[in-house]
């Protein structure tokens, strides 16, 4: 028999390749990302110097961060509690043996297979003020058309609801695998305690689809939080910074404001706020999968 | 089996070797310039195959056409040299800002204006070429600096004011408006008595270029073209901020009295050729670049152009000038001296002269007479109009473009009043310098 | 819960028609020609196909699709090599190092692209990796890791202990048991992989623009986002270039939709 700690050590050398790509390709470059942080780099000349802490100060006194926190918040928190409660609800109905479900089942998951920034600008034409297919509908009733990518309390949700339709796909076939997954054998058992179909609901289907609810809430979280495509097709963050979100105020930071130490600041935010976010998710429904 | 584990080695293998490999590399990349600078040109004259990257900032497909074709003229009588072009349209700046970063600079690339400011620590001096005899008076001292040094040849020369529907102006009686007062009063009799019908001045608020560009343009008229005016402090720093909140008053002016389109915010740019041919804009405040795509919805559109009205009581409208398409060539690019053989192939004059009638746009050089078509008749009417460099290339730092878009846009949304978006042009400004130390 | 299986079929029939709402508009733009300029709701008097000529040749995508096809396949191969491989050993041998491995892998998800694009950027000139497809290949594999190493390592989770033991008992070395056993059984899960990670590389556009530049490397989404010109949108085009692009990715997803379900239903619920 071999000693065992020899051969798990043998055995960890199978991630090895996966943790050097890693470390090449993504733990290198974001170490360096933060170096750049702590300078006033514009982004292309060989030339900067350290400036500290200036860049987070700037951060504090930002007007405009905190709108984009503001939005970066709504579309992850918005997108992920649309994506479940709507996927969860086409999962339940679309399990059930009816004919219609194949068909139903990949229509709803095909957007998640077309680029996120073509279907933007589907949406686009859709809610476009000029010529735009909801304005077409609108017209027959009213005489004026409406711009709703213009409005900063509405074009916000547009976004939302554009990711949302986007990934909710997702969302959904995951629920379907945890639906299946359930043996039927709880059903019966419930049905013969004369359990109604809602108690069974409560007390049998979510408590066991706990790891799905899990792994959905994170996966839409981060997805959501860094959200890009979609803003930059419908309002490429306007009107001013209404619609920006913190991916999009970077880009726009780095690329267009010459300001790489900024945006590099900005992209550390932003990492810590989705892992925060997200690892405090999986704390808590990880906790309640337990329970259940 | 034993084939899947002898792959998965070679794929630990590869990447160890990639791992060290790159360590290596880093240093063999500071010294390989300089040898391959020497070495190729060599190999390049015995007749060995070189390929050169060039990058343009085109967008227009008749214009890379041209480009292209004069491209393969020159491989005709160089068969060795190949020719790779990149039109990275909208991205060219950010993909140029990377490559600048990574020093992996295009042999030969488009510095549109800002060849001394932004790429000058990239572009090799052309100063000994012939062509440069030709430059235009108007030409030299952008593309030249103090020591001599000329950093790009310029392919064209542009002359840019205000577009307009002429057909418009005809049915309104509306004269070409000389001051900016004229040219708002004009706005509002259009919007009168169209009924709202026509739009007097396009704007999108979200493709801010075009809210930048009014500024960029009226920027000469407030405070460079008159007789007493601000060019020395702006130069030397000591230039009060508070001088720009008219030119931002008038512009917020026009929104309020609803001169710009009802939609201004989501409007885009792309909607201009459409509502242009249907006759529904009256003036847009850029070149007319977008006129082709007009011309193919409605061929029988009228266009014109004017200069930049002025704005001090007694001054005269002017145009923005200075170089639109140029060629550079890297410092530190591997095939410098074929690279100068190409530009200097470009700047023949019949070449200079294709290009400039592909894109619409006046020579850059003297002794070239392009046919401009339509516009013929504007710059004949107009040969004597002062042509001024787009202020933000003199007297803004790299980097401000975006900031005149940004504060433009949040003036319309309500966000920004005129004296505030000084102060931002002020502050970003001060750090943008500072970068630069 | 039990439905009444007639207001079923007719709420699923409901979500088809507003989910293909998209696609209903997308099929109409593409088949009609540039000059019409009729609302987007009505259906095109002839069926057009200038469209997908023009978008076809303007943006070369036959070639875009060579790329898009090579690159997406060499990517799957080296993401299930590289995630089975690293998976096997994370689920296995649950020690605190492995633990922490398994998080570190999966936490790198939420590092976003832009935060690393420029270093990332000047580390690919120094390994001459621009412009290649093994290059961009090895950035697809890096970034479909962890959500393929956070799958499999669940699938293999429910695989029981004993196999690998009874396996070991008659002299197999864990390498071979992995290769001539665990593997094969992982197919489910692979077509979850395959149908995750391939869509992502297949669309991708924000390490495609600027690590493929040359022309004759672009891929498709880069090759489309070509028609969205400062002056004219070709909407037609790029709605009929966008259906070309996503005929592939629907037909694998189609094929494979059967494991896809089942795949996720052991890789993901069982934690």
């Amino acid at each position: 028999m071999r000693p065992i700690r020899n051969s798990t050590f043998s055995l960890n050398l199978m991630y090895v390749p996966a943790l050097l790509l890693f470390a090449l390709f993504i733990y290198y470059p974001f170490f360096e990302g933060i170096k750049v942080s702590f300078t006033n780099w514009d982004g292309f000349n060989p030339t900067y110097s350290w400036v500290g802490f200036d860049n987070y100060a700037r951060m504090l006194e930002d007007k405009n961060i905190g709108t984009v926190i503001r939005n970066t918040l709504i579309y992850g928190v918005g997108s992920t509690l649309f994506q479940n409660l709507i996927g969860l609800l086409y999962a339940l109905l679309l399990n059930q043996s009816i004919r219609t479900r194949g068909l139903t089942r990949t229509i709803v998951y095909l957007p998640v297979i077309v680029s996120p920034l073509i279907m933007g600008y589907i949406w686009y034409f859709f809610f476009q003020y000029r010529g735009g297919a909801l304005n077409d509908i609108i017209l027959l009733f009213a005489d004026k058309p409406v711009n709703l990518l213009a409005d900063p309390q509405i074009n916000i949700f547009i976004i939302t609801f554009v990711n949302t339709f986007q990934y909710l796909g997702i969302a959904m076939v995951i629920y379907l695998a945890g639906l299946q997954s359930i043996s039927k054998d709880y059903y019966e058992a419930a049905s013969i305690d004369g359990a109604s179909s809602l108690t069974k609901f409560f007390n049998v289907t979510l408590p066991l689809l706990a790891p799905s609810i899990t792994i959905n809430i994170v996966l839409n979280l981060i997805g959501g939080l860094k959200l890009f495509d979609v803003i930059i097709a419908l309002t490429k963050g306007g009107p001013g910074f209404a619609s920006q979100s913190l991916s999009t105020m970077m880009y726009k930071t780095y690329f267009g404001a010459q300001d790489a130490g900024y945006a590099a600041a900005m992209g550390n935010l932003m990492f810590f706020m989705i892992a925060i976010i997200s690892i405090a998710a999986l704390i808590y429904f990880r906790r309640k999968e337990i329970q259940a | 089996m034993k084939k899947i584990k002898m792959i998965s080695l070679l794929f630990i293998l590869i990447l160890t070797l990639i791992a060290s490999g790159c360590s290596s590399n880093k240093g063999g990349n500071e010294t390989e310039p300089a040898a391959n600078n020497g070495k190729n040109t060599e190999a390049a004259k015995k007749g060995e195959k070189v390929t050169l990257t060039i990058y343009s900032t085109t967008n227009d497909q008749g214009t890379q056409d041209v480009m292209e074709e004069i491209g393969q003229s020159f491989s005709k009588e160089h068969p060795n040299v190949e020719l790779e072009w990149q039109f990275p349209a909208n991205d060219y700046e950010n993909v140029l800002k990377m490559k600048m970063a990574a020093k992996d600079m295009p042999d030969i690339f488009d510095t549109h204006g800002w060849s001394q400011v932004r790429y000058g620590n990239f572009v090799a001096d052309l100063s000994d070429q012939e062509w440069v005899a030709n430059l235009s008076d108007a030409m030299k001292p952008i593309v030249t600096d103090a020591k001599g040094m000329v950093y790009t040849l310029p392919l064209n020369a542009a002359k840019d004011g205000l577009t307009y529907n002429k057909d418009v102006l005809d049915k309104y009686g509306i004269e070409v408006p000389k001051t900016l007062d004229e040219l708002i009063a004009a706005g509002e009799k259009i919007k009168t008595e169209s009924k709202g019908e026509v739009i007097p001045f396009f704007f999108s608020a979200t493709d801010a270029g075009s809210l930048a560009q009014f500024f960029d343009y009226f920027a000469t008229p407030l405070l460079i073209s008159a007789k007493e005016n601000h060019a020395k402090s702006l130069l030397d720093g000591s230039f009060d901020w508070n001088n720009w909140t008219p030119l931002a008053a008038k512009f917020k002016e026009m929104y309020d009295k609803g001169l710009m389109s009802e939609d201004v915010l989501t409007i885009r740019e792309t909607d201009r050729p459409q509502l242009f041919a249907e006759g529904k804009i009256a003036f847009s405040f850029t070149a007319p670049g977008f006129v082709p795509d007009a011309l193919k919805i409605n061929p029988d559109v009228k266009v014109g152009i004017m200069p930049v009205p002025a704005i001090v009581p007694g001054d005269t409208p002017t145009f923005s000038g200075g170089e639109r398409f140029t060629m550079s060539a890297w410092k530190d690019g591997k095939n410098l001296e074929v690279s100068k053989d190409v530009i200097s192939f470009f700047a023949k004059p019949e070449n200079l002269k294709r290009i400039s009638e592909a894109s619409g746009t006046p020579a850059a050089l003297n002794g070239i007479t392009p046919d401009l078509g339509i516009y013929t008749e504007y710059y004949d009417m107009y040969k004597d109009i002062r042509v001024f460099p787009y202020f933000d290339r003199v007297y803004l730092p790299s980097g401000m473009w975006d900031v005149m878009q940004t504060t433009s846009s949040q003036i319309l949304g309500g966000e920004l009043t005129p004296e505030d978006s000084s102060q931002v042009y002020k502050q970003e400004i001060e750090r943008l310098k500072a970068q630069q130390k | 819960m039990k439905t009444n299986h007639k207001l079923s079929i007719v709420l699923s029939v409901l979500i088809g028609l507003i989910h293909i709402l998209p696609f209903y508009l997308l099929i109409t733009t593409s088949f009609k020609p540039m000059s019409d300029l009729s609302s987007k709701w009505s259906l095109p008097q002839t069926m057009d196909w200038s469209n997908f000529t023009s978008a076809w040749e303007g943006a070369d995508l036959g070639r875009a699709f060579i790329n898009n096809t090579v690159i997406t396949v060499l990517s799957l191969m080296g993401i299930i090599l590289i995630g089975a491989c690293a998976a096997y050993p994370l689920s296995r041998f649950q020690t605190k190092l492995n633990k922490f491995v398994y998080l570190l892998f999966i936490s790198t998800l939420i590092v976003p692209p832009l935060t690393i694009l420029v270093p990332l950027y000047q580390f690919f000139i120094d390994i001459h990796g621009m412009n290649t497809y093994w290059g961009i290949v090895l950035l697809h594999v890096t970034f479909s890791l962890p959500m393929t190493i956070f799958l499999y390592t669940g699938f293999i989770s429910s695989i029981p202990r004993e196999l690998d033991e009874a396996a070991m008992m008659d002299g197999m070395s864990r390498f071979m048991l992995f290769f001539k056993m665990i593997l094969p059984l992982l197919k489910p899960v692979t077509a979850t992989v395959l149908i995750m990670t391939g869509v992502g590389i297949w669309n991708d556009y924000q390490f495609s623009v600027f690590f493929l530049q040359k022309v004759e490397m672009r891929t498709v989404t880069v090759a489309l986002a070509s028609f969205f010109g400062p002056n004219a949108n070709r909407i037609g085009w790029v709605a009929a270039g966008s259906l070309l692009a996503a005929l592939p990715a629907t037909m694998m997803y189609l094929f494979m939709q059967r494991w896809f379900i089942s795949g996720l239903a052991s890789g993901s619920v069982k934690g």
